[in-house]
């Protein structure tokens, strides 16, 4: 599903990505494990496609088709999706009519028929029960007055609705108290199946808990030191990222 | 103040306003004291303050006559494409009130400025704080008064139509004035529209807002883009008095709206707000100064303006919390939001406070969009042209959302939408 060989990549003039290999296939949960400024959110930012990033070497592709030259709307349309990490706040921009707007976006794209406003509200009630979301939540404004866990619910609302076949979690566990996080992990683990893949990226064992990967990869200074199953997650756990760091 | 241009049309034109007898030849007077004070002082020029970013030069060097009978409308004049049924509406028609076209409420009094002016004694106070207001006053031309007696609610907008159509390079200077009686309340819906070349249109509008009275008022200024439109207002307000302002300014050349409240007895409330639109080389200038008075009072001021093209802005905000006026609650905003790096935006606000118990807030950011805002959307499968929309239509909600009719709030929602598709 996607694979990316050799990134290089960074920020004027600066390389943060340093030669990265990864690949995911189908059904598939990969976890990237990093300190801060190890590259995570570079890593992720360049799959999705954010503006400001130089890929020097190398390259992602997506279903066998490179897609680094891919506007962000264009990856996204074609099942890729990021939990943001710091989901940006959209004053006076609706909810409700953000998330019908990409959903009508993506139905459009696949030559489906668009969805009117109850259709639509009949769909995302469902989701929003799944997360023990409020209705209230479509009333607001983009992530306005948000708490932490809820934007991070607000995201996996959008992800349910949106239905991806490949999420990238963006440290999706950072802010969140334990009762958000095992919410936020079930509505993940429901949307499990062979044909979706995830990428989790954190900087904590703690979510891989609850969402329990089938790979797990070492970012350390822009590259993959190590590769291993979930119980590298617990070893890194217990000893640190220093014994990786030598 | 720095001794300005006196434009010599503006004399020729002068003597025509006079022997077209629109008010009684009591007014002489006070039009000539008005002239003769403008013909001192002249028109602002770049040196004065509030007048530093904005470029009157076509004012200056214009030459434009006053409308005559033959300005006003043919017999067979209606207003369609004008039309808002569900308002009742008062007509003009190039500085020509159209009587038959109005229908008004029962309970409102709309009077000519003549009756209102013998009613009040002709003596009555003109304003004078700037330039415009006495050419204005020198050079009243049409409008009405319209006063609501005491204990009166009427809720439905009235609106008035100010149409500027010709294709002559007329000016014109309508005087509104609004009197709302004790524990009254009216709502006030202002339009200006029209197709026309150059035109000078230059009025003033002089509310009083009696005790535990309130008055909605909205400007929704869409004219031509060869209009110079300037917006003159005047609200006095008295003890636990409310007053609403919303200015939606889309139009004209050259805009300029100065509103100038007075909050002068306690617990008076005012909330003054705008959105202009520019774009091509309009430029859209908002001055606002509230005065505060008295204590307990409340004001606030929240102006926003979308530029595009080379189109250029100026929003100068004041509040002025006098000695006395404790427990003042003021707060004052300005954002715009530049969606050409040729659009050009100046922001001003300003406080001045003379008491010590009180609290006041004041800000102002000037920017594009947020990238990663974009980002965001775009990453949802939308594409860049329609996240800027959602953006923008963000940015302006706040505004749009306040009105309380639903058909003018359409109406400003259609033209909002028009303007932002429309392609440079």
């Amino acid at each position: 599903m996607l694979s990316v060989k050799n990134l290089h990549a960074g920020v004027s003039g600066k390389e943060i990505l340093k030669g990265v290999d990864l690949s995911i296939s189908p059904g598939e949960i990969h976890a990237v494990m990093g300190r801060n400024g190890s590259g995570k959110s570079t890593l992720s930012n360049v799959i999705t496609g954010k503006d400001g990033y130089v890929i020097s070497e190398g390259d992602i592709k997506y279903k066998d088709e490179s897609i680094i030259e891919w506007s962000p709307e264009k990856r996204a349309l074609a099942g890729i999706f990021m939990s943001f990490q710091y989901p940006v706040v959209m004053p006076g921009v609706n909810n409700t009519y953000f998330l019908k707007a990409a959903l009508n976006s993506k139905l459009k794209n696949s030559g489906k028929k668009e969805l009117n406003a109850a259709e639509f509200l009949k769909l995302v009630k469902e989701k929003l029960t799944e997360l023990d979301m409020d209705i209230s939540y479509l009333q607001r404004a983009v992530n306005e007055g948000f708490s932490g866990g809820e934007k991070k619910r607000n995201e996996i609302l959008q992800m349910l609705t949106l239905e991806p076949e490949l999420a990238i979690m963006d440290e999706t566990d950072s802010g969140l108290d334990i009762d958000a996080l095992k919410i936020i992990a079930n509505g993940v683990n429901k949307y499990r199946n062979p044909s979706r893949s995830f990428l989790v990226i954190t900087h904590y064992q703690r979510l891989l808990k609850y969402i329990e990967p089938d790979f797990v990869h070492v970012l350390i200074d822009g590259k993959f030191v190590r590769s291993g199953g979930k119980e590298l997650a617990l070893e890194l756990e217990e000893r640190g990222y220093e014994w990786l760091e030598e | 103040m720095a001794r300005g241009i006196m434009p010599d049309y503006f004399k020729s034109e002068f003597v025509k306003i006079i022997n077209r007898k629109y008010l009684a030849r009591e007014a002489n007077p006070f039009r000539t004291k008005a002239f003769d004070k403008l013909t001192e002082q002249g028109l602002p020029t770049k040196k004065d303050e509030n007048w530093r970013f904005t470029d009157i030069s076509s004012i200056k060097k214009g030459s434009f006559r006053i409308s005559e009978k033959k300005d006003a409308p043919n017999a067979d004049f209606n207003i369609s494409g004008h039309e808002l049924n569900s308002l009742k509406t008062v007509v003009f028609f190039n500085g020509h009130l159209q009587e038959s076209l109005s229908a008004l409420p029962k309970g409102l009094g709309v009077i000519s400025n003549q009756k209102y002016m013998e009613q009040n004694g002709w003596a009555l106070s003109q304003p004078t704080k700037s330039s415009f207001d006495l050419l204005n006053t020198a050079f009243i031309d049409s409008g009405v008064s319209i006063i609501v007696d005491k204990g009166i609610q009427i809720s439905e907008p009235i609106r008035l139509l100010f149409i500027c159509s010709s294709d002559e390079k007329l000016m014109t200077s309508p005087r509104i004035h609004v009197d709302i009686g004790e524990s009254s309340s009216l709502s006030l819906f202002e339009q200006h529209v029209g197709d026309c070349n150059e035109y000078l249109f230059n009025q003033s509008v002089i509310v009083n807002i009696e005790r535990n009275a309130r008055l909605d008022h909205i400007r929704l200024q869409n004219n031509s883009e060869s209009t110079i439109n300037m917006g003159n207002l005047h609200v006095k307000q008295l003890e636990d008095s409310s007053y609403d302002f919303v200015q939606f300014a889309f139009g004209g050349k050259l805009g300029r709206t100065d509103v100038n409240i007075d909050l002068c007895e306690k617990g008076a409330n005012c909330f003054v707000k705008g959105l202009s639109l520019s774009d091509h080389k309009q430029h859209l200038d908002v001055n606002v100064i509230t005065n505060h008075h008295a204590p307990n009072c409340i004001s606030d001021q929240n102006f926003k303006s979308i530029l595009k093209g080379n189109s250029s802005g100026v929003f100068n905000g004041r509040v002025i919390v006098h000695d006395g006026a404790q427990k003042t609650d003021s707060s004052q905003s300005n954002k715009n939001l530049l969606l050409s790096k040729e659009a050009l935006m100046n922001s001003n606000p300003q406080l001045e406070i003379y008491a010590d118990d009180v609290k006041c807030s004041h800000g102002s950011s000037t920017g594009a969009l947020e990238s990663d805002a974009l980002f965001y959307i775009r990453s949802r499968g939308i594409d860049q042209e329609a996240a800027t929309a959602l953006l923008v239509h963000g940015f302006a909600s706040e505004i749009i959302e306040g009105i309380k009719n639903h058909d003018i709030k359409d109406l400003v929602i259609t033209y909002f939408n028009t303007w932002l598709e429309q392609k440079n």
